[in-house]
């Protein structure tokens, strides 16, 4: 059976794509699928240093799509997860040295090949974008709870429409004590302005950052509530539909049951 | 907490209630922007169908997407030089 090519993309850069990318793949890979992660954003990679791979890139996808190496010879095979993989982006060239047909043509390829193919794509709505796009049957848009990310989302999400993907919404960076203090849109709020179907809800998480510094996953730490999150998320798109959206809380204080009691809370 | 127990008292609305209002008006202002082809498109046809009952001058109309806070409007100003007699 062929696998699934699912496109990461925000719009707005910095919200997080990447490290969803690397967690997602990476939790589908612990749920024992054979997993490529495919780092579009040519020029720009980063992957490979969030998955602690940048020493052993040997080829990239675009030596892959002009056919200079085979793709079990670009794909970097981690060894921390049984089945992942990570085709890194090159670094010398510019966005334009990918054509549409060629990648289409190898995401066809790479789904013979694996259950799961990611695509992180970069920010923008470009020919980087464009080319992300093209072999995908699946969407994933992330956005942070904050004007400018949503208003990105809510432009890729039209432009995934027109090219028939149905995208569905990972919202990252929740803060659910700003949420709570209204100092922050909620996911409900995100969802009324975006009207689109939910994939999960992040929350604000200093792993992250931990887990990018010394290039381990995050899904491997128990302790990562961003990480659990994603793992979940993986779940979903595995077939487990029905596995419940848990939306982020934060510890409960004296003052918040007061204030509920006392309906302060809007 | 406390910044909501202060918000009751002086009535202030919370942040997040601003942004989520101008999002949904900025993206719906967002859609509504026209390209210039489609307005020149628009404006011909118009044009063409006005000219079938005016005859009006074509040097000095106008066509503009208005906004307001509220609504927003297609305005065609043209000045009418004369009224077409209907044809039988």
């Amino acid at each position: 059976m062929e696998g699934k090519v699912i496109v990461v993309t925000s719009g707005k850069g910095g919200v997080g794509k990447t490290t969803a990318t690397s967690s997602i793949g990476a939790a589908l890979a612990l749920e024992g699928k054979r997993v490529a992660i495919v780092d579009m954003d040519i020029g720009l990679r980063n992957l490979d240093v969030v998955m602690g791979l940048e020493n052993r890139i040997v080829f990239n996808i675009v030596d892959v799509v002009q056919g200079k190496c085979k793709i079990s010879q670009a794909a970097i095979r981690d060894r921390r997860i049984e089945n992942l993989f990570l085709i890194p982006a090159s670094q010398s060239d510019n966005k334009d040295v990918l054509t549409t047909s060629g990648v289409e043509r190898v995401a066809r390829q790479l789904r013979k090949e694996f259950d799961y193919v990611i695509m992180d794509s970069p920010a923008g709505i470009e020919k980087g974008f464009e080319n992300s796009i093209v072999g995908a049957n699946e969407a994933l848009v992330i956005c942070t709870p904050d004007v400018s990310a949503v208003r990105d989302a809510d432009r890729v999400i039209g432009l995934l429409y027109s090219r028939s993907l149905n995208p569905k919404l990972i919202v990252n960076r929740i803060e659910p004590a700003r949420v709570e203090r209204g100092e922050m849109l909620s996911h409900e709020d995100v969802l009324e302005v975006l009207s689109i179907d939910l994939a999960g809800l992040v929350p604000m998480d200093e792993h992250v950052l931990i887990a990018s510094n010394t290039g381990t996953p995050l899904v491997l730490q128990n302790e990562s509530k961003a990480g659990h999150a994603f793992k979940r998320i993986a779940r979903r798109l595995n077939g487990e539909a029905d596995l419940p959206i848990e939306v982020p809380t934060h510890k409960t204080g004296l003052w918040r049951k007061l204030s509920k009691t006392l309906g302060l809370k809007r | 907490m406390l910044s909501g127990l202060l918000r009751r008292f002086t009535g202030q609305k919370p942040s997040k209630d601003t942004a989520k209002k101008r999002l949904q008006f900025s993206l719906i202002y967002d859609k509504l922007e026209l390209n210039d082809t489609t307005l020149t498109d628009l404006q011909k046809d118009i044009v063409a169908v006005i000219s079938n009952y005016f005859e009006i001058d074509k040097d000095s109309l106008e066509l503009k997407v208005k906004r307001d806070d509220n609504v927003s409007a297609l305005v065609f100003n043209t000045p009418i030089l004369h009224v077409k007699r209907k044809r039988a």
